[in-house]
Order: C-alpha cells, then structure tokens, then sequence
C-alpha cells in the first residue's frame, strides 16, 4: 500500500542569507531574512505563511512570525527538538500538516549566531536533550559533539581499520564543492596534508574533520504537492520522510551499540515509503557534522556495507562527477552551519537544477540526512517531478 | 563562601532526586547502581522508570569497580577553561562489570597502549566537600 504521505506535500521555496563568521544581526534577524526569501521564491506573500517550525532552541518563536511577518492566522506552531535532525524531522511534520490541511505553507528556518555568539561548548549545555551529558559528562571533560562523537569514530577505526586518510577525503572533497558555491564561510582549497597537519581537537576528530561555527540563517516551506505545481519554481515532492530515535537517545555512552544512529530505522521508513532505494539516489547531501559522521551515515543508507564507509569515499566516488555526489554546497563542514537546513535547500535546487557550477546532470532524485542531538535521525527523499 | 577569580570554575554535576543516591555513593567511594526492585536489571544513568518492566521502584546496590575498554577519545581542545591545564587527557568509555558503561579520564596509561578490551579499575577524586568523580586506572 502506498504510504498516505508520499507525493502530498513539495518543498515550494527556498531561501538563505550570506553565511558569515561574524555578524551584527541577532538569530531572529537571520532567520527572517531567510524567511522572507523562500517566501518569495515560492512566490507566495508572507500572509500565506500559516504554519512555523523554528529550530528550537535558538532563534525565533511563533510569536515573532506572527509579530515581524504579520501572520493573518497561523493555524500551526511546532518545534521539533531534535538537534542537527530537526530541520529533516520538521519537514515530516510540515508535510503531515499540508497533507491533511491543517496548514497550507509550513515555514521551517534557523537562524544561528555560532560564530558572533554562544560556542557549542556553552550553547548545549542548555538544551534538556544534553542534561544527562551535562551531569554525568560534563564534570570528567566532555563537553562538546567532538568529543562525545570522537569515542565513536574511534571505535570504527579500531573494528573496522578506517583511517584519517578517509577522513580527509570527505573534508576535501566537501571543499571543493564549497568553491564552487560562492555562498560560502571556506572558499580557499584543502589538502590531505592540511588536513592532517590540522590541530587535534579530540581525537581522532581534527580540526578539519568539524563543522564550522557560523553565522546564518536558512529556510524553506513546505505547501501541498497540488498547490505547490502552481507556484513560481519546478515542483520538488516529498517522496519518502522520516525520523528515527536510537537506544539510550540522550546518551551514546549507555547505548549498546555506538554507531547504532537513529538513522537506521529512518532510513528503512524512508525508503519504504519513497518506494525507492540506494540505487535510486542521483545526488545526496549528509549532514556532515563531522568527517566521520559522513562515513557512518552512508553505510546506514545502504550505499555500502557498515565498515566500508572509508573505502568507499575514497577515488572522487563522493564527488562532482562521481557515483553519488555528496553534498555539493559544501555542507557545514565547509559552507556553514545553519543545522542542516542548508542541505535541505541544496537539494531543492539540484532537483529544480538551480546549482549552478556544483549541478549534478540530470539529477532527478535526491536525499538529505539529518543527525543530531546524542544520535536522532532523519531521512527525506526528493524527486523532481515530472 | 569565598570566590576565587583567576581560577577557572569546575563544571560539577547537578544531582536530581532521581540520581542523588550514584553521586552520595560516589562520595562514600562506591559505585552505586540503580536496580529495578520488581525484575532485578540494572540500569544507568539514574531514571525514575524501568524500561523493561516499568515498575517505578527500584534499589541501590555497590558494583564492582573492574570493566574493560570499550573506546576512547583525547581531547586535545578544552572546550572549557577549567580543562585547558589537564589538556591532552584520555577520556575513556568502559564497560563496566555490572553490565553498564562509565566514561571518565584514564590516567597512568599511555596514548599508544590504549586498545578495546584492555582491563581498567574505577577510582574515586573528590573535587569538593560534596562531590566526589570517577577516573580510570590500569587494573
């Protein structure tokens, strides 16, 4: 039976500010900046917005959409909590919402001063998801994702014999996909070499194996697949959503297996409800937190077999040109960090083919990840259509 | 209570009612662990329920301090001004006898002799009158 989401709901508009180190502007700023840009990519006006899901927490609420956009009558406020995960997460949401006409455009956005404002180290600690870290962690040294995440890549390298040299491939082939961009916080080439002369933040997680601490905002709305064939940009529909919790969610410590992500069972929920599967897939973008997380996500997806994932990055496979293109915007390891909504978005243009130097040809179906928190997960995949 | 500025504050935990009793221990010199008093399985961190049969009592009991080396990391960037002077230490993640996990500093083992199954002993250093945290050492 076919799944009562697949096809009901389209990404309709896209929209991102300039992704920066340093700005004067506040989150909210950012994240109505960005509004007001996939707003009018979708050619909708702001009234039509009836539906918000800002990244929570951090950024603005329903009562500031509703405040700065001037909002007749929103019908739909939600947040989704899933750290990195949630932008992918709240488009299920979004799209359960249009489906069954509760809303008609669900507004999803991040606004994020990572760089002019509070580092990760102080910024999750005040997220409910990380009290067990901050309690249990926090106090013997670890802080931060690069730490937390670290002991996991360890325990691939040791069982699996993946090595640093996989590691940088996935960070240089980001960059060079960044370059191409132009939107972007790392424009200037990287090397292997740099790459492992770069500083040990904890190990094996070097400096270039982490995403950037960026200032941005970003956002898309999502409207009804039939209402969305009438707006002004080729219509991208959802053909498969889903989220995924693991074991022992709000500490990787205490789960049974480290690299059980929640991806896993999103991705089976995914792919099933898209009908489609890894071969399917024309170009991906994988929430890239870190290098690692990359390699990891990409044997969940079924592109490889789990322990394969360093092999498999390697000889330009992820590139431009290769047999699965990885993100082609440069991620947040080299674009910016906006949460994952920026993979989102790059994959809505690949499909409408808006990605100007980094297009994949004929790029017809597509895939984006999200990964946050101690381990949730999300799956979308889109189709351009016919 | 005096203040002391140039030294950067430790982060310490903040126990809830549900954990109180892992944090008392640890400043006795026990590793206390939470067991449901219906089905018996042990279960970490502290939580008001148990996952398995949802019975919401449960029993402190002191585990053995022996485990094995499950993975690790050496964080290199503090993250935290307190952890800059300590900075590179091992954090390592055990696998405890009792059948759960501790992740804490590994202390008196060298970055190159760190391997997946290597016997470790649990410690306790108290970093205040109050509070008492766990480390590693080769056992």
């Amino acid at each position: 039976m076919v799944h009562a989401l697949r096809e009901k709901a389209a990404i309709s508009g896209v929209g991102e500010t300039a992704y920066t180190r340093g700005t004067t502007k506040s989150g909210l700023a950012l994240q109505l900046e960005a509004s007001l840009k996939a707003i009018d990519d979708a050619g909708l006006s702001p009234r039509e917005i009836d539906g918000v899901i800002p990244y929570f927490p951090g950024g603005g609420i329903a009562e500031d959409f509703i405040a700065n956009l001037g909002l007749p009558d929103l019908t739909l406020s939600l947040f989704v909590p899933m750290g990195g995960a949630t932008c992918v997460s709240a488009i299920q949401s979004a799209a359960m919402a249009v489906a069954t006409g509760v809303a008609k455009n669900v507004l999803i956005s991040v606004g994020r001063t990572g760089y002019s404002g509070a580092r990760v180290s102080t910024r999750l600690q005040q997220f409910p998801q990380f009290a067990l870290a901050a309690e249990f962690e926090a106090p013997i040294g670890m802080f931060a994702p690069a730490q937390l995440y670290a002991q996991g890549a360890r325990r691939h390298m040791e069982l699996y014999g993946t090595t640093p040299r996989h590691f940088a491939e996935v960070a240089v082939v980001t960059r060079q996909h960044a370059i191409l961009n132009g939107n972007v916080v790392m424009n200037k080439p990287l090397t292997v070499e740099e790459h492992h002369a770069s500083r040990m933040i904890s190990d094996p997680f070097r400096l270039f194996d982490c995403s950037l601490e960026s200032d941005g905002g970003a956002a898309v709305i999502v409207s009804a697949a039939d209402r969305a064939r009438d707006l002004k940009k080729p219509l991208v529909t959802i053909m498969g959503v889903a989220e995924g919790h693991p074991e022992s969610p709000a500490s990787i410590a205490q789960r049974p297996d480290l690299l059980d992500f929640g991806l896993v069972k999103a991705a089976k929920r995914g792919y099933d409800m898209a009908g489609l599967g890894p071969k399917d897939i024309d170009v991906a973008e994988i929430y890239d937190c870190f290098t690692f997380t990359v390699l990891r996500q990409l044997e969940i997806l079924g592109f490889c077999k789990t322990g394969e994932g360093g092999p498999f990055v390697m000889d330009g496979r992820i590139a431009l040109g290769g047999e699965l293109p990885v993100n082609t915007h440069g991620g947040l390891l080299s674009q910016g960090h906006v949460v994952g909504l920026n993979h989102v978005i790059e994959l809505t243009r690949q499909l409408r083919r808006e990605a100007g130097k980094a297009q994949v040809k004929d790029a017809e179906v597509g895939l984006v990840t999200g990964y946050g928190d101690m381990g949730d997960g999300s799956l979308a995949i889109l189709r351009r259509a016919a | 209570m005096s203040t002391t500025p140039a030294q950067p504050e430790r982060p310490l935990p903040t126990p809830t009612r549900d954990s109180q009793p892992y944090w008392d221990g640890m400043r006795e010199g026990r590793f206390m662990l939470q067991h449901c008093a219906a089905c018996g399985k042990v279960r970490h961190y502290p939580r008001p329920a148990c996952p398995h049969c949802h019975s919401m009592e449960s029993k402190w009991e002191a585990a053995p301090l022996g485990g094995k080396i499950h993975t690790w990391t050496v964080c290199h960037h503090p993250f935290n001004f307190f952890f800059k002077q300590a900075a590179p230490y091992i954090v390592a993640l055990v696998d405890m006898e009792a059948g759960v996990r501790v992740n804490a500093p590994l202390r008196g083992i060298a970055e190159k002799d760190l391997e997946i199954g290597a016997r470790v002993r649990l410690a306790f250093e108290p970093v205040t009158k109050d509070v008492t945290l766990p480390y590693f050492v080769a056992g």
